[in-house]
């Protein structure tokens, strides 16, 4: 046999390998029956049908068409994260954020189909695995551009006294934080991945109320601070000059408001036993803060590296804002509009960060909030502890009136 | 009943050309010829037919020197019974998207 034939007949093998098992025999069958057909162009558009027939089985099966798409999401982040400049801390970061984000994520999905199953709760569980993985793709080329401005201080002049006050000791030696901002990527990626999952045995209503909960969250808190809240009110567009931030007051009701109000949402819906109730109602408070928080961070992060490579953003957003909320800064900015400018940058660059506090926060509040509900309703079943009254492998959609 | 109703014009003329020789074992690129569907088409026609039932397949067992084992097919009972009322109904009814091969074939069957 020659090489040319092994290298064939490898190939084909490897092709097959992609195809369902059940559906490998249709296959094989179309390229035997292509002896039959008269060479020439004939023959080749028999084995272009059975070309056709591969991909068609092979997109059919929903974990080749996931990791395709996985694929593409990975590298379409990679291809706008992968940091331009050749050296510096923060292109190490850069380098070391891409890789470990797209390994884990794919690490993450794996495993966890082995120890929490496929997807269950309808479409939404799809959705919210997709939406969030999307979200953490894109919120690394977003933090590359902003860890890029933070890392390049200017060589000397006004900018550098800006710099120098506004970012306070510089970028530095941060890893911890990466590290930080890595676990908490990871945590958010499994929890999502098992409450979306067959065995977490959430109601396809409670995963409605969550998600939408929490989308309103996290919308309610980019529009109070589209920028975060790391340097507030100074770096804040819709409060230019303000030292007092009213809508903080609302941000912060809003961020106990939304899942204790999904978490009543939820054990309205169920109808059932005690312990399958908390654990919707929990799941429910859960989802809506981890939701919330990635909205928030993704679109804060994004608008504030759109910001930094688009001026007219920069313009739009602050209108001669004066950024009053930093000492001493008035007097280098007088008369200076590309120091104003320098100055939104980088202020609006150092705010990007603090959203990962925002990360920690709201899923540790709506645990102590999920906390106390679960005490409350064990509390209000008397004589029956939560554990004994969960069915074991039940069917939900006994127990939860209809998310439709 | 719906899985009748879901059949296509294509797969009935799959159906019809098995017909012709229900007892036979029809290779593909037969199918093919007879029908005037390309392997792209006939191929996941045949895989719908014979998850459904309505066809089977089976490997040649002795094969051509020289040639690979082909795959054969043969209509099934339920293939029988489930392509002859639809097939009337198709062949009556104008502007079919069957080839004219294919018609022909339809025609032939149920005549």
């Amino acid at each position: 046999m020659s090489g040319l034939s092994r290298m064939r007949g490898a190939l084909a093998r490897g092709v097959l390998r992609l195809v369902p098992a059940g559906r490998r025999d249709w296959v094989a069958a179309v390229w035997a029956e292509a002896g039959e057909v008269p060479p020439g162009w004939r023959r080749l558009a028999w084995r272009a049908g059975g070309v056709r027939l591969v991909a068609r089985e092979t997109l059919q099966r929903r974990t080749t068409g996931v990791t395709l798409l996985f694929a593409a999401a990975a590298a379409l982040a990679a291809w706008a994260a992968w940091p331009g400049s050749p050296a510096g801390f923060a292109t190490s970061v850069d380098l070391a954020d891409v890789i470990t984000v797209v390994a884990l994520l794919g690490t993450l999905a794996l495993a966890t189909r082995r120890l929490f199953g496929p997807a269950g709760g309808g479409r939404t569980a799809k959705f919210l695995r997709i939406a969030v993985y999307a979200a953490i793709l894109a919120l690394i080329p977003a933090k590359n551009v902003v860890e890029q401005v933070l890392d390049a201080p200017p060589r000397g002049g006004i900018d550098l006294r800006l710099y120098r006050l506004i970012s306070g000791p510089g970028f530095g030696n941060h890893w911890k934080n990466e590290i930080l901002f890595l676990a908490v990527m990871a945590l958010y990626a499994t929890a999502i991945l098992w409450l979306t999952s067959q065995r977490a045995r959430l109601a396809p209503a409670t995963l409605v109320i969550g998600t939408v909960a929490g989308g309103a969250l996290g919308v309610a808190w980019y529009v109070i601070g589209p920028l975060g809240f790391g340097g507030a009110p100074a770096t804040n567009p819709w409060l230019p000059g303000s030292d007092v931030a009213p809508f903080m007051v609302v941000a912060v009701i809003l961020l106990f408001a939304a899942p204790i109000t999904a978490m009543v949402a939820a054990g309205m819906r169920y109808t059932a036993l005690a312990g399958g109730k908390i654990r919707q109602v929990v799941a429910a408070g859960l989802l809506t803060s981890l939701t919330g928080a990635l909205l928030a961070t993704v679109s804060g992060t994004g608008t504030i590296a759109a910001m930094l490579s688009a001026p007219w953003l920069r313009d739009w957003l602050y209108r001669d804002h004066q950024l009053a909320g930093v000492a001493g800064l008035q007097l280098l900015l007088r008369g200076n509009p590309a120091a104003l400018a320098y100055s939104h940058q980088i202020t609006a660059a150092t705010d990007a960060p603090p959203f990962l506090i925002i990360c920690v926060v709201f899923p540790l509040v709506a645990l102590v909030l999920a906390g106390f509900g679960s005490l409350g309703l064990a509390a209000s079943v008397p004589g029956q502890p939560a554990a004994q009254t969960e069915v074991p492998g039940g069917d939900l959609s006994s127990g939860v009136a209809s998310a439709t | 009943m719906a899985t009748r109703s879901r059949l296509s014009a294509q797969t009935l003329s799959v159906l019809a050309a098995l017909r012709e020789e229900p007892s036979q074992w029809h290779h593909g690129y037969a199918l093919a010829k007879l029908t005037g569907l390309k392997s792209g088409t006939l191929y996941p026609i045949l895989i719908r037919l014979a998850d459904r039932g309505l066809v089977e397949a089976c490997w040649q067992d002795e094969p051509q020197p020289g040639r690979p084992r082909r795959h054969l097919y043969r209509v099934t009972a339920d293939g029988l019974a489930a392509a002859a009322p639809v097939a009337q109904a198709e062949s009556a009814r104008p502007g079919t998207r069957v080839t004219p091969t294919g018609r022909a074939v339809v025609r032939r069957a149920l005549s």
